[in-house]
């Protein structure tokens, strides 16, 4: 099997395990939905700020990655990965597993838009600059979170570590996606929107590109 | 013994002299303060000058004195009366019209002396006339020129009126990051030559490093944000590099979280040799690239100027690098105790 | 041994009340003589700070020491 053909099998076994367990994903979906009518209720004079809004949206967001990127480690344990050990390519694995998820979370920034601009009201005014957020957003997170998770998912107590290990490392990225996202929703002037898009893209690409090298040496076990 | 610890004498030496080169060398003679602040064409004033390290008796009869507009028009005090070292009384005859379209403008102040060299207040003094009458002004206004200024004391500090005293912080404050950056950066090294050979003597190594890199991490935090106290208000400004850096701290208190999450040795190395080169990784965009992106009360980030030209001069060059050289080495001799320490107890663990 | 480190922390917190109290007191004592005592205090932190992991390691060694008697 090559390279290519292992990427892809990995990827449709991931979307049929998420389909036959619906529960996981109609839990992050449900999580979604309860979190912003949280942030509905909770903001009872209404989000009125771009700024808070943006600010609530990234941060439901972050944890609705934690929640969704946690499982995609913990549901495969011992057995399983050393069977995926003698069979596949570490690289195949991991990568199949960050195009998965960057699409899962890029799914979930869609749907947490829509549930936030349903309820709460939508803010944004420049779609294509906050879809390319929402990429970008979605890229980081997920391959941050995915490595982390990997790390984490050796020890025991892994959702506690995943966030105490991956929180301050996203912060960068946090901060730099909500600027951008603010300048989508029109407050701000765009100055030096290119910067900050060129250091999003930094970021995931050097986070992708170490968790390329340092992968097979949290894969042996 | 001297052979094998060279390096750590050498830190010694080199501390001692930023030690004491940082706290005995004088910073330049500076004006603290002018009242009256604001003054009016066509009256007769009398400015009070408080100076900051000056000697106003010792030049009593050289002392001389400009205020200076904007396009090197001046004007000389008519009269200086020295009160003491710290104070002295300029007295300006100003004209009727200033040499100036509009009815306000400022002026910079500029006291010249033999002993403490030329010093200039920046635009910090308001003129305002009733009347604008620019070829008048410019009439009144041309009789005095600036003559051969003095060159002050060489071996000075820049007086800067917000930092004071508080520049030779340059030299404490400062190298703390460099000494946690490098030591950092070796952490790294060794996290990789672990990852190559399993050398459990490399992790013991990046362990000690990344612990002498926190301390001396905490301690700039600490020390930075007493030094804000003073010159930008607050402890915590919620600058770049002041957010920076407690994101910094997080990511390596994790580290060590993440070690204590492992029983098993092996396991425990490896996995926290790759987080360390991944959070390694992550902190270069964090310290090199965000702040200078951002507008940052830092000097050398966003808006602000680097340290260099005038604030930073060729004395405080002559303290500065050294300051962090010294710094960093003995940020590297504490890391080797705590890998002694380290490697003593896996010693015993072991037998 | 977490009672030497609060009462080590309660000595610190008194310590620092007191500076803040005397400061009060007599104008604002960091900001006189061109604001040098910043400097003495960014200075006796970085002692103390390093003191303080001294301390540590001293303490790490003690232990190990009594290890190796108890080995004998």
């Amino acid at each position: 099997m090559n390279f290519f053909t292992q990427i892809g099998i990995l990827l449709r076994k991931e979307l049929v395990l998420e389909l036959r367990m619906g529960y996981a994903i109609s839990g992050i979906l449900l999580y979604v939905l309860s979190t912003v009518f949280i942030v509905y209720a909770a903001f009872f004079q209404g989000v009125n700020s771009p700024m808070l809004w943006v600010t609530l949206f990234w941060i439901i967001m972050l944890f609705a990655s934690v929640n969704a990127i946690v499982k995609s480690f913990v549901q495969e344990n011992g057995a399983r990965q050393l069977y995926y050990y003698g069979l596949l390519d570490p690289l195949a694995v991991i990568v199949s597993k960050m195009i998965y998820n960057i699409s899962l979370l890029f799914f979930l920034s869609l749907l947490t838009w829509a549930a936030l601009a349903f309820i709460v009201g939508n803010k944004v005014e420049e779609f294509s600059a906050f879809l390319l957020a929402l990429f970008l957003g979605s890229a980081g997170f997920s391959i941050l979170f995915t490595f982390v998770a990997a790390i984490s998912s050796k020890a025991d107590n892994n959702s506690t570590l995943l966030a105490i290990l991956s929180f301050p490392l996203v912060i960068p990225i946090l901060m730099t996606l909500i600027k951008l996202s603010v300048v989508a929703t029109g407050m701000l002037e765009d100055t030096g929107v290119g910067k900050d898009i060129g250091i999003l893209v930094a970021i995931d690409l050097v986070l992708a590109g170490l968790t390329l090298v340092l992968y097979p040496f949290l894969w042996r076990d | 013994m001297i052979r094998q610890s060279w390096w750590k004498i050498l830190a010694v030496v080199i501390l001692l002299y930023t030690f004491l080169a940082g706290l005995l060398i004088p910073l330049k003679p500076g004006i603290a303060e002018v009242t009256p602040r604001a003054l009016q064409a066509g009256t007769e004033v009398e400015l009070t000058v408080t100076g900051y390290n000056s000697y106003y008796s010792k030049a009593k009869n050289e002392l001389r004195a400009w205020l200076k507009l904007e396009g090197d028009v001046v004007l000389k005090a008519a009269r200086i009366e020295v009160v003491n070292d710290r104070t002295m009384k300029l007295h300006f005859n100003l004209p009727q019209y200033l040499p100036s379209d509009s009815k306000d403008d400022a002026c910079s102040l500029i006291l010249d002396s033999p002993i403490d060299g030329a010093i200039v207040l920046p635009e910090g003094i308001a003129l305002t006339q009733d009347s604008v009458n620019l070829l008048e002004g410019k009439k009144l206004w041309s009789a005095d020129k600036m003559d051969q200024l003095n060159v002050g004391p060489k071996l000075t500090f820049p007086y800067r009126s917000v930092l004071y005293e508080t520049i030779r912080n340059q030299y404490f404050h400062v190298p703390l990051w460099f000494a946690m950056i490098f030591l950092f950066m070796f952490s790294v090294n060794f996290s990789v030559r672990y990852l190559r050979k399993y050398d459990p003597d490399a992790d013991l190594r990046t362990l000690a490093l990344n612990r002498a890199g926190f301390v001396f991490g905490l301690l700039g935090t600490v020390t930075g944000a007493i030094w804000a106290k003073y010159t930008w208000g607050a402890f915590w400004s919620w600058d770049v590099k002041q957010n920076m850096t407690a994101v910094a701290l997080l990511i390596y208190s994790a580290y060590f979280i993440l070690r204590g999450a492992f029983q098993d040795e092996e396991k425990k190395a490896r996995l926290s040799a790759v987080y360390n080169i991944f959070a390694f990784a992550a902190l270069i965009p964090l310290v090199f690239v965000i702040p200078r992106m951002t507008d940052s009360l830092h000097p050398g980030n966003g808006g602000n100027p680097a340290f260099g030209g005038e604030d930073l001069d060729n004395t405080m060059r002559m303290v500065f690098y050294p300051a962090g050289i010294g710094w960093t080495l003995l940020g590297f001799w504490i890391a080797s105790v705590a890998y002694r320490v380290e490697k003593l107890q896996q010693k015993l663990l072991d037998a | 041994m977490i009672w030497n480190r609060l009462s080590l922390v309660c000595v610190l917190t008194l310590l620092f009340q007191q500076m803040a109290f005397a400061q009060q007191a007599s104008g604002d004592f960091l900001r006189s003589i061109g604001h040098i005592y910043v400097v003495v205090a960014v200075i006796l932190i970085i002692f103390l700070g390093i003191v303080l992991f001294l301390l540590y390691l001293d303490r790490k060694l003690t232990k190990l020491e009594n290890q190796i008697k108890d080995n004998e």
